[in-house]
């Protein structure tokens, strides 16, 4: 089971670094993605884009190294959720809003299929947290410390 | 270190992020970039040769249904406090004015932000901005941006050619010369005259 945690681990927090890293610098492009979805305030739409792709950064960082994994695993199992239902009240309100979610390039629009995906990978995160830290992870060595 | 520290260290992470964040959008140099989210750019899903997204619109000279549409359609998608905006209406207004005939002509509000730059956008704003600056052609509040969504290329204006097919045969944004969208205008015009599918 714990090298399965680790696979999971890996995939969700490689996939977290990637969308974060390809959003570090595109503020501009990622607020406009956001407030595309007409749930924010510009307010805080603005300071969102800014810090959201260091979060995700933070967060893949963490599941890969296995540090804090059972809180940094449900943080992101709860972000896909809101991700999830953000995507489906655009589809419901025939909104077609741009994800962002791998950076400026990523123009997909937002459907039931992405839906299903973010609610396949908060579906991970639980997973991950229900049985933290799995294999190769930076809990262990602490715990034994 | 310990997981007492590493834990220390994470939340100081989290908070120095939030606080670089609302720094960098209230105070950072590129501040109105992400100030207003619609002032950043989009690209909408519209795409060139690519079948014509729908919209139907109310313009401030009747209904506009894209589908019941038959000559090509000249859409803008501006926002009021754009400054490139309020420039390109002389230049669309010249176009409108040659080619209403043959072409339907209809601009969009693309943004949430009113002509100040700081109110929100409302009807009233875009049909104050359309007398400001003698708009004749028509224009439509679009209040849930579902166009610019759809038909903005990466900044205000953003224009878009639609054929007669129902295609997208011309996109382009920025501020553009008379004679770009006239040429642009005559192309699709031999490729899809009025009143022909």
């Amino acid at each position: 089971m714990d090298a399965i945690v680790l696979v999971v681990r890996l995939l969700l927090g490689g996939l977290l670094l990637v969308a974060g890293v390809l959003k570090i610098g595109h503020a501009a492009d990622l607020a406009a993605s956001i407030a595309g979805f007409r749930l924010l305030p510009a307010a805080i739409v603005g300071p969102l884009a800014l810090a959201l792709p260091y979060l995700e950064v933070l967060a893949g960082g963490y599941l890969i190294a296995g540090l804090f994994t059972r809180a940094v695993a449900a943080i992101a199992a709860l972000q896909f959720v809101l991700y999830a239902g953000a995507i489906a009240s655009a589809v419901l309100r025939h909104i077609p809003a741009n994800c962002g979610c791998f950076g400026p390039n990523d123009v997909t629009q937002a459907d039931w299929p992405h839906v299903g995906f973010d609610l396949a990978l908060a579906a991970a995160g639980a997973f991950v947290a229900w049985r933290a830290p799995g294999a190769y992870a930076v809990d262990r060595k602490l715990r034994g410390a | 270190m310990n997981r007492r520290g590493l834990l220390g260290a994470t939340f100081l992470a989290l908070a120095a992020i939030a606080l670089a964040a609302v720094l960098v959008y209230f105070f950072g140099p590129n501040r109105h970039q992400v100030q207003t989210a619609s002032q950043s750019p989009i690209l909408g899903k519209a795409g060139l040769h690519s079948p014509a997204p729908t919209f139907e619109v109310a313009t401030t000279q009747g209904l506009f249904d894209l589908a019941k549409a038959r000559k090509p359609v000249f859409l803008e998608v501006f926002a009021t406090w754009c400054p490139h905006c309020q420039r390109m209406t002389a230049v669309v207004d010249r176009l409108y004015g040659r080619y209403h005939s043959s072409v339907d002509f209809v601009g969009l509000s693309g943004s949430d932000t009113g002509m100040d730059g700081i109110s929100t956008a409302t009807q009233m704003d875009v049909v104050a901005w359309a007398r400001r600056f003698k708009v004749q052609y028509p224009v439509a509040y679009d209040p849930l941006l579902n166009v610019a969504n759809l038909y903005l290329q990466n900044g205000f204006p953003s224009f878009a050619i639609i054929g007669t097919n129902k295609k997208v045969l011309y996109l382009n944004s920025g501020e553009l010369s008379y004679g770009v969208l006239a040429a642009a205008i005559e192309a699709v015009l031999r490729q899809s005259p009025a009143g022909k599918t």
